[in-house]
């Protein structure tokens, strides 16, 4: 090991030359190679969605639900997919770290508790609101039923049933859907051309979600035949499933209670309801018995006529 | 049964039923197979409901309002009627309804705005389910549509066996009546003419005396198509392939040789008393030398070689015994 030079601490920091003279290579863009010059609509103050979603579950998930999680990253190719987080780390401020850490700017966190029941976090980080919802009726890819297929990574059309505007909470909801579902414009894993399109709607107060391929006979890629339209069929792709929102938070993963759903009761209540009504089978059969007996003391009956007939 | 025991926070005027009932009532109804999802149908009293809060995150959250609608793809659809969350075929027919209408609209938008916007046929890329996985699922759907096909199959063959049954039985009938009415007219034709005593022979008016009822068919093979191609033989009754050498005249034959004159010889025995001292089976000579035996010495030994030349060696003892027994 050589002993260290000591020189001067001096930083040199060379400025950066901005070569002015050597002309500056076109722009790369998903059509092909643009030259700077041509562009009109990208000025520096343009809108440019660079949504970044980190996708996460908690330990002890069950293999439905993992699959679903799966599911949601190959559909997402904005998405970061991270390991399981610990139990602990699911209250708020670590997943806050997790999310700035990797650079997301929202989270979808899968929580599965008891191994039975799916909550799924929505969140925009670092101040935005976030949701818990909890997932039913849940129906992965791989299921054999569903046989439609679509590119990997094309940029969705997102549809939302006109209920989504009837309340605020809902038009919350509604916007951070949009933001997190929706595939950003020249993001760097899409693909170009739409061929499938989600449906958000909502029924019974349930947002109800579905995944459709779009196949429509066509030639050019930028011409449907004219009677193409109608003769447009969608395949279903899936995954399918149904979230019950519970509350919304004003801050990430926490903060102030903003809505929460009235008609909401949790699985646990729902279990130990069922079992509350199979528990008092015994007790009321011995309550039963004992109003009938006490029913009978009390009435008595007529003495039989034909009681003596057939005795010996 | 418990009841949600929040604090009051309501902060704005909101549509919170006060009805002052204590147990709110829990509907137990079944919104997915899978899940049963109890809601209750009283809203309880306690929830947060905060509007401005709401709204004041949505303005901070959304993007600025004169964004592209290319960024993002998003169309709202009226959803017209209110569907039954349990009736499954309905509420996924809103949902692919809600689709439909979502990407003609888009489309419409797409083509306005002239860029490529469909997958043209020779664009490979990755898909989002392997392509093993799509294999299976087109196993599946071939077997689905076989499964199909055969129960058509077999509910065709059944109704048109019933068919053919009937058909036949019609056919019976019919020829069972002609016979019938064959005979019918023979007798009448009879009687007639036994009435009218054999007179006027000439006069009757049967119409079947024209001649034609005892002609024979000129068909060669009567209830054989033309197009038989098994030489009439499909419709014999009981035909199975050959029965003991193939009925008919030629049983007659095979049984005598068989059976007749006492049977084949077979597995009968061959060396008997009886059969030795049988000598109906030599000839002339040979017989009046073995029964008579008073022949001359050299008739004798003539007769001895003429045994032995025809029936060798052994023969000659038979003409010694004999003398034996003789003498």
């Amino acid at each position: 090991m050589g002993k260290k030079r000591k020189h001067s601490e001096a930083e040199v920091t060379a400025p950066v030359k901005n070569d002015e003279g050597a002309p500056q290579r076109p722009e790369r863009t998903l059509l092909g190679w643009k030259d700077k010059v041509e562009e009109k609509e990208s000025d520096s103050t343009a809108f440019r969605n660079k949504e970044k979603v980190l996708v996460t579950c908690s330990r002890r998930i069950n293999y439905r639900y993992r699959h679903l999680m799966m599911n949601v990253v190959s559909l997402l190719p904005h998405c970061k997919k991270d390991n399981k987080v610990e139990s602990k780390e699911s209250k708020g401020a670590t997943l806050n770290e997790l999310v700035e850490l990797k650079g997301c700017s929202s989270c979808l966190f899968f929580e599965c508790r008891k191994q039975k029941d799916l909550y799924l976090w929505m969140a925009k980080c670092p101040n935005g609101p976030s949701v818990k919802f909890l997932v039913n009726a849940v129906h992965t890819m791989e299921e054999l039923k569903l046989t439609g297929n679509h590119l990997q990574g094309s940029r969705p059309l997102l549809t939302f049933s006109t209920n989504f505007d009837k309340d605020p909470h809902w038009k919350l909801l509604k916007e951070m859907i949009m933001q997190i579902f929706g595939t950003p414009k020249d993001q760097r894993k899409s693909k170009p051309y739409h061929d499938h399109v989600f449906v958000f709607s909502i029924v019974d107060d349930h947002i109800w979600f579905r995944n459709y391929q779009i196949s429509v006979p066509h030639n050019e890629a930028d011409k449907v035949d004219r009677g193409g339209l109608d003769k447009m069929t969608l395949v279903e792709v899936g995954p399918r499933f149904c979230l019950n929102p519970i509350k919304i938070f004003g801050g990430s993963f926490g903060g102030q209670t903003l809505y929460e759903n009235p008609f909401y009761v949790s699985p646990n209540q729902i279990r130990a309801l069922e079992k509350k009504q199979k528990a008092g089978k015994y007790a009321k059969k011995v309550k039963a018995k004992k109003r009938r007996k006490m029913h009978e003391i009390s009435n008595p009956m007529e003495p039989d006529e034909f009681a003596d007939m057939w005795k010996e | 049964m418990g009841i949600l025991k929040k604090e009051l926070v309501l902060s704005n005027k909101d549509a919170v039923n006060d009805d002052g009932e204590e147990n709110p009532e829990v509907d137990v109804s079944e919104s997915e197979s899978e899940d049963e999802d109890v809601k209750l149908t009283e809203r309880s009293k306690t929830s947060v409901y905060n509007r401005d809060g709401l709204l004041d995150k949505l303005g901070d959250i959304s993007w600025p309002k004169d964004v592209d609608w290319r960024h993002r793809l998003s169309l709202d659809i009226n959803q017209e009627q209110e569907v039954d969350v349990n009736d499954d075929l309905a509420r996924e027919l809103a949902f692919y309804t809600q689709a439909l209408e979502a990407t003609r609209q888009a489309f419409v938008k797409f083509q306005s705005m002239q860029l490529p916007f469909l997958r043209p046929s020779d664009y490979y890329a990755e898909m989002v389910k392997t392509d093993s996985h799509m294999v299976k699922v087109k196993g599946r759907l071939l077997a689905e549509k076989r499964k199909i096909e055969e129960a058509e199959e077999r509910r065709k063959a059944r109704e048109s066996k019933k068919i053919a049954k009937e058909v036949q039985a019609q056919k019976l009938k019919e020829r069972a009546k002609q016979k019938k009415e064959e005979i019918e007219s023979v007798k009448k034709w009879r009687k007639q003419r036994q009435r009218n005593g054999f007179e006027k022979d000439d006069q009757m008016g049967l119409t079947f005396e024209d001649g034609k009822t005892f002609e024979k068919s000129t068909k060669k093979r009567p209830g054989v198509g033309p197009a038989d191609r098994s030489g009439g033989k499909a419709n014999r009754v009981g035909w199975k392939g050959k029965k003991g050498g193939a009925g008919g005249k030629k049983g007659r034959d095979f049984k005598d040789s068989k059976f007749g004159f006492g049977g084949r010889k077979g597995m009968k025995k061959q060396n008997t008393a009886e059969t030795t001292n049988d000598i109906k089976s030599f000839n002339k000579k040979m017989r009046q030398a073995l029964l008579y035996g008073h022949l001359s010495q050299n008739e004798k030994r003539l007769a001895e070689l003429a045994l032995i030349e025809n029936f060798g060696f052994l023969a000659s003892y038979l003409i010694i015994d004999v003398e034996i027994a003789i003498a």
